[in-house]
């Protein structure tokens, strides 16, 4: 069977076989269409592979749907591939060297691993909020504009009503509203965590990706996010990936369990903090291993 | 209870090793690093040591004093190279000699004169040799000369002066008083001797006379000469021109050759009467001293009708007195000036500077003379008293203004910067005007800056952000091994192989420097008709296998159409086309090629720094940007470049340091020739090749040498400043982007 493996952001035509792919655990296959009953999937994953190189193979035959609108969330011990999962989404693994993946990712009916899509286009809708805050050295509403500007917008009002009301979407506007010209590094850390937000939410995606965006935070500012968070699921579309189950549990609808690179289980969040099908979700979320 | 005791006792010994280790090693680092500071600090201030005596000025110690008793007017006086022995010639004919060390006379001489004859003038015929003549009241001329010959014995050195009469003539004597006054002789490098002399009817006469030649002139007095009467008589060295100073203050310039005295110039240098003339060594400046004290020098400078004119070039400090006497250096162009009333100005002529203001005596001055190595100065006053200076003035042709000033020097039309440290004869005046050297080493720095700035930039950030992984890997340690190549074959490339190369090529390479761009653009707007569907299949970075041949298509059309160029636009030879269209001259070794070369040097240095400063750029923020939807090109030009701005900044002043301080590679592919000239076909002369070429042939402790060395603390100042300047302006910019 012919697959496209993708290298860096190169990719090249590899005859790849199907038995490649050999799962190490016996997982019920997840009835999608009635856990996400009602729902619009607005993501969608067939037979994802992923390699870091041809030893390490970090995605195993993963099928996942992500209905829009709602919270999702991925957890799972370390390695276990969720952050992974999550930069296929909007193709950030591309700047790996070396590393390559076979399989479909559709975002909105589109493939995105298609030869021929716009990096840029997709990354404008699909934005991301890294786990350690990355502002750039700028002022704070350069941050903020620095999406939009380099989609195209030169207009100075019109980018100052985006910066304004990104801010005011992470609720970052009324402490930062008197010092959007000073340094963006001169905010705390959690601060900086929402300014991050705020860029992302600046280019009007319709998915953000979370990337455990308050794990390096103090649990108040963990709790601003987690408000924000709250607030922005009415209109868009969120994948979050956490190591803290309470956050799991406290912000998001639907809970993805992974481990080894391969998908566990997936259900309402409440379903799998309370009476999870599989054995390992159980053992997992009630701290056996972790 | 034993056991853990010994285990304590190995553990505290085997941390008190630890601890010795630990000082040991902190000691020796710490004394390297400040070996280090140290080396530096002491190389700065040997160079500033070996450049110091430069800006000492010129002083004088009296060595001794004496009365002369019994004496008559003395006429002349000479020492010898080592100052040991002294003479005087006196109006009686005797020459009296001296040692100087006990003052006792140690030979007589004399000249043979009847006995109511006596001297009325005598001259020193050349500026190195004790060839003398004298003219006496009874119209005979007599030449000698006084040779001061080395002995050795046991006991050491012995100057033995000798003396020869060597020729003796009568002025026509066909009147009563036959007076020979003012008389000049002059006996030149070939031994033509030339009299000069005013004669009792006031006519000035000059005798020329070689072994086979002899002649004797009447000098023609123009009319407007009027009345006056002559009050300075002087003769070139090589006896090809004759001053003649008048009481109106005006100074005749005649010029003789081919058996003909012919006036050349006529010019007013005072309001009162020119009281002394001179030459300087290399017969060219003319020194005129007035009555008023006054003391001025005069050269001659080609007018705008190609017709020499004497100029008025440099003005020194007056004298309270008429300006009685000058005595020129025989080494430089310091020359003595001696006032009517005893004193004495020591003058550097090119500097118009006066170095030396003293009183060498108490009474007026009947006889000076400076020594042949002008170390040392001999006078005698009107008492008889003799005076014995010590001169030292090693470097009197420095000043900041002829190191980093325009001069005027001899023989120029104005004054100008200029090199040239030695030349083919003594009167050579050598010119150490930095300015040529310091403008060299930037024009070949920039050029070398503005071919490697470019490419090394460009190179960081694609093998930085674009290139696959598998090529950066290949790239960046290919072009570390070019900085590995020796600077020495880099410039032997360059100036034997690449310049001839260059010069053969020169209209394709220009027509390519268009062709390049234009293809590129060409091939770039066709690109863009490709579908999008279609490009985008090229990967990120691939876009390398473009250019290969997109520049072979611009290398092969610049090759193509060259010759047709040449023949349509340039008359078929595009470095006549330069020459005649643009007035430069092409040389084979010039700028462009230094450049190139210089440039292969710094690329890598460049390369280097700048692609660790564009890689050690936080991933962060790239991911951030490209996250957010930025192109590749949008986030190098807003999130790396700013980022790195600190590093690129450093590795573009690293860049220029090594330039400025390259030797080898400047010194084989240019010329070396100090001019200052904009023109990229031409070749320059910087500082550090400067230094390797003329080195060796510096005596020590010369001006040239501490000329070098100057121009060595200068380079050092430079690049030392420069690489300070890279690393705390970069640290600065790094400190901007450093809080992540």
């Amino acid at each position: 069977m012919e697959h496209e493996l993708i290298m860096g952001e190169t990719m090249v035509e590899v005859k790849k076989t199907e038995n490649d792919v050999q799962l190490q655990f016996e997982s019920p296959k997840t009835d999608f269409d009635s856990i996400l009953e009602g729902e619009h999937i607005v993501i969608e994953t067939i037979d994802l592979n992923f390699y870091y190189s041809p030893e390490s193979h970090a995605l195993k035959n993963i099928n996942i749907k992500i209905p829009e609108k709602k919270v999702t969330a991925f957890i799972g011990p370390s390695g276990c591939g969720k952050s992974t999962l999550l930069r296929t989404f909007n193709r950030m693994n591309d700047l790996i060297p070396g590393a390559y993946l076979t399989g479909k990712v559709i975002i909105e009916g589109q493939d995105i691993y298609r030869d021929n899509i716009r990096l840029e286009e997709l990354r404008k809708k699909v934005g991301m909020v890294f786990q350690k805050s990355n502002p750039f050295p700028m002022s704070i509403w350069e941050n903020v504009a620095f999406g939009p500007k380099v989609n195209g917008i030169t207009d100075k009002t019109l980018l100052d009503e985006i910066v304004e009301s990104a801010l005011k979407q992470a609720d970052l506007w009324k402490e930062v509203k008197d010092r959007l010209h000073q340094s963006a590094l001169d905010l705390s850390g959690g601060q900086q965590q929402r300014l991050c937000i705020a860029r992302t939410l600046a280019n009007k995606p319709d998915i953000i990706l979370m990337d455990e965006p308050a794990s390096a935070l103090d649990p108040i500012s963990t709790g601003k996010i987690e408000e924000t968070i709250e607030e922005l699921k009415q209109n868009y579309t969120i994948v979050i990936v956490t190591h803290n189950m309470q956050q799991a549990a406290r912000i998001s609808d639907y809970t993805a369990f992974m481990m080894l690179g391969e998908l566990i289980e997936f259900d309402k969040t409440k379903v799998i903090f309370t009476n999870p099908k599989v054995k390992l979700t159980e053992d997992y979320i009630t701290g056996r291993f972790g | 209870m034993r056991q853990p005791r010994g285990l304590e006792e190995k553990t505290s010994a085997f941390r008190q090793k630890t601890y010795r280790r630990d000082r040991r090693a902190r000691w020796v680092i710490t004394i390297a690093g400040y070996g280090i500071i140290a080396s530096i600090v002491l190389i700065f201030v040997y160079l500033v040591l070996e450049s110091l005596p430069l800006s000492f000025g010129a002083s004088v110690k009296r060595m001794f004093g004496w009365g002369l008793p019994n004496t008559e007017r003395v006429f002349l006086t000479g020492v010898d190279s080592y100052q040991e022995v002294v003479y005087f010639l006196t109006a009686d004919g005797k020459i009296r000699f001296f040692r100087l060390q006990d003052q006792r006379e140690i030979r007589q001489d004399s000249i043979p004169l009847q006995p109511d004859e006596s001297i009325l003038a005598a001259s020193k015929g050349s500026l190195n040799r004790e060839w003398f003549a004298v003219g006496t009241d009874a119209g005979r001329v007599f030449t000698a000369r006084i040779r001061f010959v080395p002995h050795y014995s046991d006991t050491g050195r012995v100057i033995l002066p000798e003396f020869e009469l060597d020729d003796t003539f009568s002025i026509a004597a066909d009147t009563v008083h036959p007076h020979v006054e003012r008389l000049v002789f002059r006996q030149n490098e070939d031994d033509a001797r030339f009299w000069l002399w005013e004669n009792h009817d006031g006519q000035l006469v000059l005798r020329h006379y070689d072994p086979d030649f002899e002649e004797t002139y009447t000098v023609p007095i123009p009319a407007e000469w009027g009345e006056q009467k002559v009050t300075a008589l002087t003769m070139s060295y090589s006896g090809d021109q004759i001053a003649v100073g008048v009481s109106g203050g005006d100074v005749y310039w005649f010029r003789y050759s081919d058996g003909e005295v012919v006036l050349q110039d006529r010019f007013s240098a005072s309001h009162q009467p020119i009281s002394a003339l001179a030459y300087l060594i290399g017969d060219n400046a003319l020194v005129v001293g007035d009555t008023d004290g006054q003391v001025t020098v005069w050269f001659p400078v080609r007018s705008h009708s190609q017709i020499f004119k004497m100029q008025p070039i440099h003005r020194f400090r007056a004298h309270p007195a008429a300006v009685e006497q000058i005595y020129p250096s025989p080494r430089n162009r310091n020359f003595l000036t001696i006032d009517t009333r005893g004193n004495a100005h020591l003058n550097y002529s090119t500097t118009s500077r006066t170095q030396l203001e003293f009183q060498p005596a108490r009474d007026r001055i009947q006889a000076a003379a400076i020594a042949p190595k002008a170390n040392g100065i001999v006078v005698i006053d009107a008492q008889h008293r003799i005076g014995h200076f010590w001169l030292d003035n090693p470097h009197p042709e420095i000043t900041l203004k002829t190191l980093f000033g325009k001069v005027w020097y001899e023989g120029y039309p104005k004054p100008a910067f200029v090199w040239q440290s030695t030349g083919g004869s003594d009167a050579f005046e050598p010119k150490f005007s930095l300015v040529p050297l310091i403008f060299g080493t930037f024009k070949g720095t920039l050029y070398a800056m503005f071919f490697s700035v470019p490419l090394a930039l460009l190179a960081a950030i694609y093998v930085s952000q674009f290139a696959p992984h598998w090529l950066s890997r290949i790239v960046k340690p290919t072009v570390e091994i070019m900085a590995a190549l020796p600077s020495v074959v880099i410039g032997f490339l360059g100036g034997l192989y690449f310049a001839p190369l260059f010069e053969k090529h020169l209209t394709a390479i220009l027509i390519f420097l268009i062709a390049l761009p234009l293809v590129f653009m060409i091939f770039i707007l066709g690109w863009r008709q490709v579908p999008e569907h279609h490009r985008l299949r090229i990967p990120i970075g691939w876009e390398l296998w473009f250019t290969v041949p997109v520049t072979f298509l611009a290398i092969a059309l610049s090759l193509t159409l060259a010759p047709h160029v040449e023949q349509w636009f340039f008359g078929g030879d595009l470095k006549q086309w330069i020459y005649t269209a643009l007035g430069m001259t092409y040389d084979t070794r010039n700028s462009i090629v230094v450049g190139f070369a210089l440039g292969f040097a710094v690329i890598p240095i460049i390369f280097t720094v700048a692609e660790d400063a564009l890689s050690n750029v936080p991933e962060s923020l790239t991911s951030a940007s490209l996250a957010l939807g930025a192109s590749r090109w949008q986030t190098v030009r807003r999130v790396v470049l700013p980022a790195a701005a600190g590093g690129i900044f450093a590795a573009v002043m690293l860049g220029f340091g090594r330039a400025v301080g390259e030797t080898m590679i400047v010194l084989m592919a240019t010329g070396n020739t100090p001019i200052i000239d904009l023109s990229p076909f031409n070749g320059f002369r910087t500082m550090s090749a400067c230094i390797a070429v003329e080195i060796p042939e510096a005596p020590v402790g010369g001006t040239l040498y501490r000329v070098l060395f100057l121009t060595a603390l200068l380079l050092f100042s430079f690049t030392f400043i420069i690489n300070t300047l890279s690393s705390v302006v970069g640290e600065r910019l790094r400190k901007k982007y450093a809080r992540f």
